[in-house]
């Protein structure tokens, strides 16, 4: 089998280029070929990825289209006659980026309405979760699949990976992470008043870290600003840290709040469940699914409510264990194998299709 | 210990019994600790007074930058070569704002003629751009 991995654009700090790495580093431990190419190469890739241009397949090879959003180099492949399959990571809605990125957020508005005729012209579609698939069978999708993201999780030995009992809270102020890029979507800005009022009415000592690439220096600003406007002193926010240095933030946490309003799967609940923190979000696109009964849930209109949810997530020792002991099911369940095994029956069912 | 599926219900209780002892007099619905402060608001259009703010450009020097590790030289050789290019790319700023804000006039007279045909009135057509006038003969000495 040969497969060819074909991105819109491929960088170090992209979570598609990431899932695509994973990707063939499964193809050749199953002894498959191909390679992986990129419109948009960023110089930091090295040779791991090769221009687009460069694209040689044979009749029988398959391709496998990453998309995320508009991509318009990506489209004169669907002509090619090899048999395809197109894995979509979930297009942001543009609705978060008109007043703060008007290019990014063209690209996920164009991007939305080209996913159609992506969806109707490979063999098989796959989403990384079922609320990815449900949009790509309204968009027509012939055969569909679902592919988790491939979660890679801490290396045992790290402290914190205790097999999933709760790491017991360690004593003084309290430390609330969120995980995730700094963009509009995410919702930094409920994150950040749902911190000041648990601060204010519960916690005065507590600590927020949140760990993200921002969408822009713009962007970013404004969060700081709110933050040191909101709680000036109690928030780090920092970005390009190293996996160590992650794999430190979550031993440090004591619980992950996520205020996001639009998420494809949401790999932190995964990253947040192997540390055994007891993890708030809203039930909001892949959420549910990927967190199942292992997280707590609140849809945020009252933030109050989230406030208190957060104290009981702290300071409740059994509600904690509990959670954490949930929370090892939802890691059997995206444990890397399984993943890769739907990676590779979609791949299957891609190369047998029209035959 | 609280069941995780009663945890929800635990924290609206555990809310109302704090407001009713005055805190989170801050937190009214889909709430937050006081108006200050920017906050994400998600929008299908953009509006025509956000189409004018963004109709002037002005470029961020600081959005140029290398992204690669100890990139700083890079980023000092981009900036200066934008301070060198600083006469040339002001004429594209120039351009490029003068067609928007025209365009954005633009944008608004139709508008206003699609209301008023939508209130079923006659809209108010512009004067046609008055036709440019030929150079007028010289005129001859007495």
């Amino acid at each position: 089998m040969v497969v060819h991995q074909l991105l819109s654009a491929a960088g170090p700090v992209d979570a598609v280029t990431g899932q695509a790495r994973a990707y063939r580093r499964a193809f050749e431990s199953w002894g498959w070929g191909g390679s992986d190419y990129a419109a948009l190469i960023d110089p930091r890739m090295g040779r791991q990825v090769k221009p687009l241009a460069k694209l040689d397949a044979q009749a029988d090879d398959v391709l496998l289209l990453h998309y995320s959003a508009y991509a318009p180099r990506l489209r004169p492949l669907l002509d090619l006659p090899n048999r395809k399959l197109l894995v979509s990571h979930n297009v942001t809605p543009a609705r978060y980026l008109w007043n703060y990125e008007p290019v990014v957020a063209v690209y996920c508005s164009v991007g939305r309405e080209q996913l159609p005729e992506f969806a109707r012209s490979v063999d098989v579609a796959a989403g990384v979760s079922e609320y990815n698939v449900a949009e790509l069978t309204a968009a027509g999708a012939r055969a569909t699949a679902v592919v988790p993201i491939v979660f890679e999780p801490p290396p045992t030995g790290a402290a914190g990976l205790n097999g999933g009992a709760a790491v017991p809270r360690a004593p003084g102020a309290p430390t609330i992470l969120f995980v995730g890029r700094i963009t509009p979507h995410k919702r930094h800005d409920l994150l950040l008043r749902a911190f000041a009022l648990y601060r204010r009415h519960r916690a005065p000592d507590a600590r927020l870290h949140l760990v993200g690439e921002p969408l822009s220096p713009a962007y970013d600003a404004a969060v700081r600003e709110l933050a040191d406007e909101l709680v000036p002193g109690a928030v780090t926010i920092e970005a390009g840290i190293t996996r160590e240095a992650l794999w430190e933030r979550y031993r440090q946490a004591d619980a992950f709040l996520s205020m996001s309003e639009h998420e494809g799967f949401c790999i932190p609940l995964l990253e947040a469940f192997s540390f055994g923190l007891p993890v708030i979000a809203r039930p909001v696109g892949g959420i549910p699914e990927v967190a199942g009964d292992a997280a707590l849930m609140c849809d945020g209109d009252d933030l109050a409510v989230v406030s208190e949810l957060l104290a009981l997530a702290v300071s409740d020792p059994a509600l904690r264990a509990e959670l954490a002991h949930r929370a090892t099911r939802r890691l059997a369940k995206y444990a890397p194998e399984r993943a890769l095994e739907s990676l590779r029956e979609a791949v299957i069912a891609t190369s047998r299709a029209r035959s | 210990m609280i069941e995780p599926e009663r945890a929800l219900e635990r924290a609206r209780a555990s809310a109302e019994e704090m407001r009713a002892s005055g805190a989170y007099a801050d937190s009214g619905a889909y709430a937050d600790s006081g108006d200050a402060g920017f906050r994400v608001e998600p929008t299908d259009g953009v509006t025509t007074s956000q189409l004018i703010e963004w109709a002037l450009i002005e470029p961020d020097p600081s959005n140029l930058y290398s992204t690669r590790r100890l990139g700083a030289p890079i980023t000092f050789v981009k900036r200066l070569m934008l301070r060198g290019l600083r006469q040339y790319l002001a004429e594209i700023v120039a351009q490029q704002t003068r067609f928007n804000i025209h365009l954005i006039a633009y944008v608004g007279q139709l508008t206003l003629r699609v209301e008023a045909l939508e209130r079923g009135e006659q809209p108010h057509t512009a004067d046609p751009p008055a036709a440019p006038q030929p150079p007028r003969p010289p005129v001859d000495g007495p």
